[in-house]
C-alpha cells in the first residue's frame, strides 16, 4: 500500500545533505473502526464547532488557531504562519551526535518511522550516510520538529533504509527506582537456576508475527458479520477466557519448576 | 514518596511457577502546546457540538451509539454490551508462552512500556525469572487482557526489575522490509564510505534525555511577537540537497573540518552547541558551506 509521506525534509551529516521523506511504521488504518450514529434516526453523528458566544455553527474555513496571550486575549495564527517557526529542525534532520545503539535503552523509544530518500539525486548521499552508520555500528541522534514539538530522534540503519525513532523527553519516563526499590537484594535460590535455564531453553522460539494477532478484532468482525446476516439475532456468547488455569499460589518454586519441565517433556514427546 | 499506584495487578506465570506482580506506567506523554480554536469572524472561542448529519439537530450523549459501516451508507449498530462480549474475561494472568532471543526482537512493534514489580511473596520467583532471562539474553512473550483488549506483552529484565512492553498488533505494523523494498540498490564508493565513517567517528557522543530541551514553544513565542509587531518572520536558511557530483568533495570538506573539531566529545543536547547553532557564527555545526 502506498502511504503518503508524513514528513518531507532533509537529512544532513556535516556538509552532506539529501532530501528525505518519512512515513510512520505503525498505523491503525486496518483496525475495526466505528462511527457514531444517532440511535433515533440511524444517521451519522458529526462533530461541529459552534461559536461559544453566538451559538452559531462555524464553517471550517472560519476556524483559526488562537495563541493565548492572556485570559480572553488571543492572537490568531494561520497554518502558514506556523511554517515559519524559526527552527532548522522543522526542515532538516542534522545528525549532530552518534552513539552505540545499546546506549539508548528501549524505554526511550516512542514512535518509529521509516526514512527513505525522496529523489534520485539523494539516493547516493542517503546510502553513504546509512552505510557509514552501519559500518561504525552507531545510531545518529538529532532533533526534529513533529506535531508542534521539537523531538529528540534516533536514526538507526536497517536494510537499505533508516528507522527513525522519536525519543521520549526526560520527564516522560518515570524513575525506575520508585518501582524497583529493594529488588537488587532479591536473589533466586542457586539450585533453581539450572531449572529456569532448562525451562527457558525449552520454550525459546523465533519471533513470529502471529504472536501479536488480535483475537478481539476477529471477534468483533464475527459479531458484525452475524448481525449483518440475521438482523436482531442475539449477541454471541461471551468469548472464553484465555486457556490458562487460574493461578494458585505456588509455595515451592523448585517443585513448580520441576513440574514445568516434566510437563514440557511430555508435551514435546507427544508431538 | 507514597507508593506509586498500580495500573494492573495480577500474576506472571512461567511453566508452573506463579508470581504475583503489579504493572505501573513507565512513560507518560507530556502535552504539546495547544491552541484554542477561534471563529475568525467574531474572534470568539468555539465549542464542539455533536449533531445529526441529516437533521442538523444536536444529539445527546445517551443517544449516540456505535455503528460499523457495512457499505452503501448502511451501518451495523453495536451496543456496548456487544462490544464487551468480544473481549475475553480477564484472568489477570500474564502467561509466558515463549521466550525470544533479544537480538531477534523487532522493536517497531513496541507500543508502551510498563514497570513490572513483584507483590508480596513473589520476590523470589520474580528474581528467578529476571536473572534467568538476563543470563539467557532473552525476553518473554506473554498475553493478557489489558485495557479492554487481549494484548501481547514483551517482558524483559531492566535493572533490578522487569519491563513489560505492550506490542502493536500485526495489522498495525508495516514491516521495514516492505517499506524499504522499493529503494534502489546503490553501490557505495569505498572512499566515500571511509570518509563518512570517519566523520561519524568524530561526532561520537552520548544522549542525555534530561538535558534535551524542546525549543518549539520559545520559537513560537518569537513568531507570535513578530506577528503582533508586524515584523517579518525570522528566516531559516534554505536547504539544498548535495549534488551527486559534489558528494565526494562535500565529504572531504566535512572530514577536514571535523578533524579540527575532534577535540572534545559533543553532546546532542548541550546548551552551548545550541547557542552556536542559532547564532550562525563561530565553529562547529555552523561552519557549513554556502549552498547555491
Amino acid at each position: 500500500m502506498a502511504l503518503r509521506p508524513y514528513w518531507k525534509g532533509y537529512l544532513k551529516l556535516s556538509l552532506v545533505t539529501c532530501s528525505v521523506e518519512m512515513t510512520p511504521a505503525t498505523s491503525d488504518s486496518d483496525k475495526v473502526k466505528f462511527h457514531t450514529l444517532n440511535r433515533d434516526t440511524g444517521n451519522r453523528v458529526l462533530s461541529q464547532y459552534v461559536d461559544s458566544v453566538t451559538g452559531k455553527p462555524v464553517r471550517d474555513k472560519d476556524e483559526v488557531k488562537g495563541y493565548q496571550r492572556s485570559e480572553d486575549d488571543y492572537v490568531m495564527l494561520e497554518d502558514e504562519d506556523l511554517e515559519h517557526v524559526a527552527l532548522e529542525s522543522t526542515k532538516t534532520i542534522d545528525i549532530s551526535t552518534f552513539a552505540p545503539r545499546d546506549e539508548i535503552d528501549w524505554i526511550w523509544l516512542d514512535k518509529p518511522y521509516y526514512l527513505t530518500p525522496n529523489d534520485k539525486v539523494s539516493d547516493e548521499a542517503f546510502a553513504v550516510i546509512r552505510a557509514a552508520m552501519d559500518k561504525q555500528k552507531m545510531v545518529g541522534i538529532s532533533r526534529l520538529v513533529l506535531g508542534r514539538r521539537e523531538r529528540a530522534v534516533m536514526l538507526e540503519p536497517r536494510g537499505k533504509g533508516i528507522v527513525l525513532w522519536t525519543l521520549r523527553y526526560g520527564d516522560e519516563v518515570r524513575d525506575e527506582a520508585d518501582y524497583f526499590d529493594g529488588l537488587a537484594k532479591e536473589k533466586p535460590e542457586k539450585a533453581a537456576l539450572p531449572l529456569i535455564r532448562k525451562l527457558i531453553k525449552k520454550q525459546t522460539r523465533h519471533w513470529d508475527a502471529t504472536m501479536v494477532s488480535d483475537p478481539v478484532q476477529e471477534n468483533l468482525l464475527d459479531i458484525i458479520k452475524s448481525k449483518k446476516k440475521h438482523r436482531g439475532a442475539p449477541a454471541p456468547k461471551k468469548a472464553p477466557p484465555p486457556a490458562d488455569d487460574k493461578p494458585n499460589n505456588v509455595i515451592n518454586i523448585m517443585d513448580a519448576l520441576r513440574k514445568s519441565i516434566a510437563a514440557d517433556n511430555r508435551r514435546s514427546k507427544k508431538k | 514518596m507514597n507508593a506509586p499506584r498500580a495500573n494492573w495487578k495480577g500474576h506472571i506465570t512461567f511453566g508452573e511457577v506463579t508470581c504475583p506482580v503489579a504493572l505501573y506506567t513507565a512513560a507518560s506523554s507530556s502535552e504539546r502546546i495547544s491552541f484554542n480554536i477561534l471563529n475568525r469572524n467574531t474572534g470568539n472561542r468555539v465549542r464542539r457540538e455533536f449533531v445529526d448529519s441529516e437533521t442538523g439537530k444536536a444529539v445527546e450523549h445517551d443517544d449516540q451509539v456505535k455503528g460499523y459501516e457495512a457499505g452503501n451508507g448502511r451501518y451495523v449498530v453495536l451496543e456496548p454490551e456487544e462490544i464487551a462480549a468480544a473481549i475475553p474475561d480477564s484472568d489477570k494472568t500474564l502467561a509466558i508462552n515463549a521466550f525470544i532471543p533479544c537480538d531477534e526482537i523487532d522493536d517497531v512493534y513496541f507500543d508502551k512500556p510498563y514497570y513490572l514489580a513483584p507483590q508480596q511473596s513473589g520476590e523470589e520467583a520474580f528474581a528467578l525469572l529476571r536473572d534467568g532471562m538476563k543470563e539467557a539474553k532473552v525476553a518473554a512473550i506473554a498475553s493478557t487482557v489489558l485495557f479492554r483488549r487481549l494484548r501481547t506483552v514483551l517482558i524483559r529484565p531492566h535493572g533490578d526489575g522487569l519491563i513489560g512492553t505492550t506490542l502493536n498488533f500485526d495489522y498495525e505494523v508495516r514491516s521495514a522490509e516492505e517499506a524499504f523494498d522499493d529503494m534502489p540498490n546503490i553501490k557505495i564508493d569505498k572512499e566515500m564510505l571511509e570518509l563518512a565513517a570517519h566523520i561519524i567517528g568524530t561526532k561520537k557522543g552520548s544522549y542525555d534525555a534530561s538535558k534535551f530541551d524542546d525549543r518549539y514553544e520559545e520559537a513560537l513565542a518569537e513568531l507570535v511577537k513578530a506577528k503582533i509587531e508586524g515584523k517579518p518572520f525570522k528566516k531559516v536558511k534554505a536547504v539544498k540537497a548535495s549534488k551527486p557530483s559534489d558528494l565526494l568533495q562535500a565529504l572531504k570538506d566535512s572530514a577536514g573540518t571535523s578533524k579540527k573539531l575532534a577535540g572534545k566529545p559533543k553532546s546532542a543536547n548541550s546548551n552551548s552547541s545550541r547557542k552556536k547553532a542559532t547564532k550562525q557564527s563561530g565553529s562547529g555545526s555552523s561552519s557549513r558551506r554556502k549552498t547555491g
